[in-house]
C-alpha cells in the first residue's frame, strides 16, 4: 500500500470521525436548535412566518392587570380600546422548508389565560422549545385598556410599551422602550439601550450595558446605571447611581442625586440641591437652586449660579466656581481653585495649585500650600479676612471705602502695603510686617506668605455682575406629553393597525422566503 | 513497468472534494441540512474507492495478460 493511499484512508476517517463527533456533540450539549445558528442571543437561518391572534375580554372600569412572558421574541404593548386584551402573535419558525416550519409552527401555542382582572400571554415554548430543538421566534402585538396595569418578562428581544397605566418591565438581551405611561414604571434592563419617555408617575430603573435616554417624568426617578451612559431631560428628583458611564441631566424639578464611579456628570437647571459623588471624571453643575455638595476623587468641579451654598471636596483637580450665592466650602488636593462671585465668603484649604477669588462678599478663611492666593472682593470688606500661603504670594485688592484692620506677615518676602494708616517693618535680614488700621479700621484681616503679601487699593464693581440665575424650570412632563429627548430612541413605537375579531387561534401562513445568504443576514428583521 | 489507467485515491480524492463543495452550496442555500446528510453518506467515499480500486486491478490484470500474450 503507498503512502498516497495511507493518507487518504487516515483523511476519510478523520473525516467521518469528526462528523460523528460534532454529530455527538451538538446532540448532547444542546448548542443550538437544528436548522440554524444561534449568534448573540437570535437565530439565523432561513425562517417561515406564521400569525394567530386571540383576545379576551376585561372587566370594565377597573384596572386590568397583563402579564406577557416571552424568551424569544418582540413584545410590543400598545393602548388599545377598553374592554378587551387584544393579542397577535408572529411565529418565526427556522426551518430549511416551509412544510417542516408550518408543521412546527401549528405545535406553538398562543397562551391567553386569566380572568376579567388578570390576563396572561405566552406561549408554550417551555414544553416545545428544548425537545424539539428547532429555533423559532415568537413576537408579541398586544393591545390592552389605557388603564391596564404591565407586566412585562422578555429575555431575547425589544420591548416596546406606550400609553398604558403603569408597568413593570424586565428585559435581558435587548432594548427597551416605555412612552406615556400615566403612572409608575419600573424597569430592569440587561443588555441593550433604554428609552423611557413622558411617564406620570415615579420611574425606578436598573440597566447594565446598554445607554439610557429619560425624559419627561413627572415623578421622582431612582436609576441605577452601569456601563453605559445616561440622559435624564425634564425630570422631578433624580437619584442615580452610575458606574463606568456619562451622566447628562437637565430640568431637575427637585433634588439630583449622583453616586458615581468612573463617570463624568453634568447637570443643568436643578430646582433642589444638587448631591454628586464620584470619581475620574469632572464634575459640571450649572444653575442649582439649592446646595451644591460634591466629592471628586480625579475630577474637577465646576459649578455656576449656585443659589445656596457649596461644599466641595476634589483631588487631583480644581474647581471653578461662578455666582455663588451661599457660603462656601472647599478643600482640593492637588488642584486650585478658581471663584467669581461668591456672595457669602468661603473657607477653602487647598493644596498644589494657586487659589484666585474674584468678587467675593463676606468672610474669607483660606489655606494654599505650594501656592499663591489672589483677593479681590467686589465690594468693600464685610467680613474677616484670613489667608495663609506656604510656599506663594499673597495679593489683596481692597475695593474703595473699606474699612480694616491689618496684621500682615512675609517670611521670606516683602509686605507691599501702600495704604493709609498701614506701616511695615523689617523682620531681620529676612520677611517683613505690616499692621495697622485703615480708614479708621472695621473687619479684621490677617494675611501670611512664604512669599510677598500685596496689597493695592481698587475700585468698588457692580454687584450686578455676581447675580446668581435661578435654575430655568421647563415645561412640567406629563404622561400625555412626553418631553422628546435629544437623542433619538433606538426605534419608533409601533402603531398596530385594529385587530379583527379573530378565532381562538387561527394560524395564517404568511411565508418568508428563505435567506439566501443564511450565514451573513438576521431573518428577524 | 506499465504505467496504471488511473490512479483510484486520486479519483475518489477529487470526488469528494466536489461532493463537499456541492453539499456545502446546498446547505448554505438552505436546500440540504450538511451534518445529517454527511453522517449518512460519508461511508460511500469508502465505497468508491474500494470499486476504482478494483477497477484498477482488473485492468492491471488485463494489461499484464496483454502483455503475456
Amino acid at each position: 500500500m503507498t503512502a498516497r493511499k495511507i493518507a487518504l484512508l487516515v483523511l476519510i476517517v478523520g473525516f467521518a470521525a469528526t462528523v460523528e463527533t460534532a454529530w455527538h456533540v451538538r446532540g448532547d450539549v444542546k448548542i443550538g436548535p437544528e436548522g440554524c445558528r444561534v449568534m448573540g442571543g437570535r437565530f439565523y437561518g432561513p425562517s417561515w412566518a406564521f400569525e394567530a391572534a386571540a383576545e379576551r375580554a376585561v372587566a370594565a372600569g377597573k384596572a386590568p392587570r397583563l402579564e406577557v412572558e416571552n424568551a424569544f421574541g418582540e413584545v410590543s404593548v400598545v393602548a388599545g380600546a377598553p374592554g378587551a386584551v387584544k393579542v397577535r402573535l408572529r411565529k418565526v419558525v427556522f426551518q430549511p422548508t416551509e412544510e417542516k416550519a408550518r408543521a412546527f409552527a401549528e405545535r406553538i401555542e398562543l397562551r391567553l389565560t386569566g380572568d376579567g382582572e388578570r390576563v396572561r400571554v405566552g406561549t408554550n415554548r417551555d414544553e416545545i422549545g428544548r425537545r424539539d430543538e428547532t429555533g423559532f421566534e415568537t413576537h408579541f402585538e398586544i393591545e390592552a385598556p389605557p388603564e391596564t396595569v404591565v407586566e412585562i418578562r422578555n429575555e431575547h428581544g425589544r420591548v416596546e410599551l406606550s400609553g398604558v397605566a403603569a408597568a413593570d418591565v424586565a428585559a435581558s438581551f435587548d432594548g427597551v422602550s416605555i412612552e406615556r405611561v400615566a403612572g409608575m414604571v419600573k424597569l430592569e434592563a440587561r443588555h441593550g439601550d433604554v428609552g423611557v419617555h413622558g411617564i406620570g408617575g415615579a420611574l425606578e430603573l436598573n440597566s447594565r450595558h446598554g445607554s439610557v435616554s429619560v425624559s419627561g417624568v413627572t415623578g421622582a426617578s431612582r436609576l441605577d446605571v452601569q456601563h453605559g451612559n445616561l440622559e435624564v431631560l425634564r425630570s422631578a428628583g433624580l437619584e442615580v447611581d452610575l458606574a463606568h458611564g456619562e451622566l447628562e441631566a437637565e430640568s431637575i424639578g427637585g433634588d439630583f442625586v449622583v453616586r458615581g464611579q468612573h463617570a463624568p456628570v453634568r447637570g443643568f437647571d436643578v430646582v433642589g440641591r444638587a448631591h454628586v459623588e464620584t470619581s475620574f471624571g469632572d464634575v459640571r453643575l450649572e444653575r442649582v437652586g439649592g446646595e451644591l455638595y460634591a466629592r471628586v476623587q480625579h475630577g474637577g468641579v465646576t459649578g455656576s449660579d449656585v443659589t445656596g451654598g457649596a461644599n466641595i471636596e476634589v483631588t487631583h483637580d480644581g474647581v471653578t466656581l461662578e455666582r455663588v450665592a451661599g457660603p462656601v466650602e472647599a478643600v482640593v488636593q492637588h488642584g486650585g481653585v478658581e471663584a467669581r462671585g461668591l456672595a457669602r465668603g468661603a473657607r477653602i484649604r487647598v493644596s498644589g495649585s494657586d487659589v484666585t477669588l474674584d468678587g467675593f462678599s463676606g468672610p474669607i478663611d483660606l489655606e494654599v500650600d505650594r501656592g499663591s492666593a489672589r483677593l479681590a472682593p467686589g465690594s468693600p470688606l464685610d467680613g474677616e479676612i484670613v489667608a495663609r500661603s506656604t510656599h506663594g504670594d499673597v495679593r489683596l485688592e481692597v475695593p474703595e471705602g473699606s474699612r480694616f484692620e491689618l496684621e500682615a506677615e512675609s517670611v521670606r518676602g516683602r509686605v507691599d502695603a501702600p495704604l493709609e494708616g498701614l506701616t511695615a517693618e523689617d523682620e531681620g535680614h529676612r520677611g517683613q510686617r505690616a499692621s495697622g488700621r485703615h480708614a479708621g479700621g472695621g473687619v479684621s484681616v490677617r494675611l501670611k506668605a512664604d512669599g510677598d503679601v500685596i496689597l493695592e487699593s481698587r475700585p468698588v464693581r457692580s454687584r450686578d455682575a455676581w447675580a446668581v440665575a435661578p435654575p430655568r424650570t421647563g415645561g412640567k412632563p406629563t404622561a400625555e406629553a412626553p418631553a422628546v429627548a435629544r437623542s433619538p430612541t433606538p426605534k419608533a413605537t409601533p402603531r398596530p393597525t385594529p385587530l379583527p375579531a379573530p378565532p381562538a387561534e387561527a394560524p395564517a401562513a404568511t411565508p418568508r422566503p428563505p435567506q439566501a445568504t443564511p450565514d451573513r443576514t438576521s431573518t428577524k428583521r | 513497468m506499465s504505467r496504471p489507467a488511473f490512479s483510484p485515491e486520486g479519483v475518489t480524492f477529487g470526488v469528494c472534494l466536489v461532493t463537499l463543495g456541492v453539499l456545502g452550496t446546498l446547505a448554505n442555500l438552505g436546500r440540504v441540512e450538511l451534518l445529517p446528510l454527511l453522517r449518512t453518506w460519508w461511508p460511500l467515499a469508502l465505497v468508491l474507492w474500494g470499486v476504482l480500486e478494483l477497477v484498477d486491478l482488473w485492468v492491471r490484470r488485463s494489461s499484464r495478460g496483454e502483455v503475456v500474450k
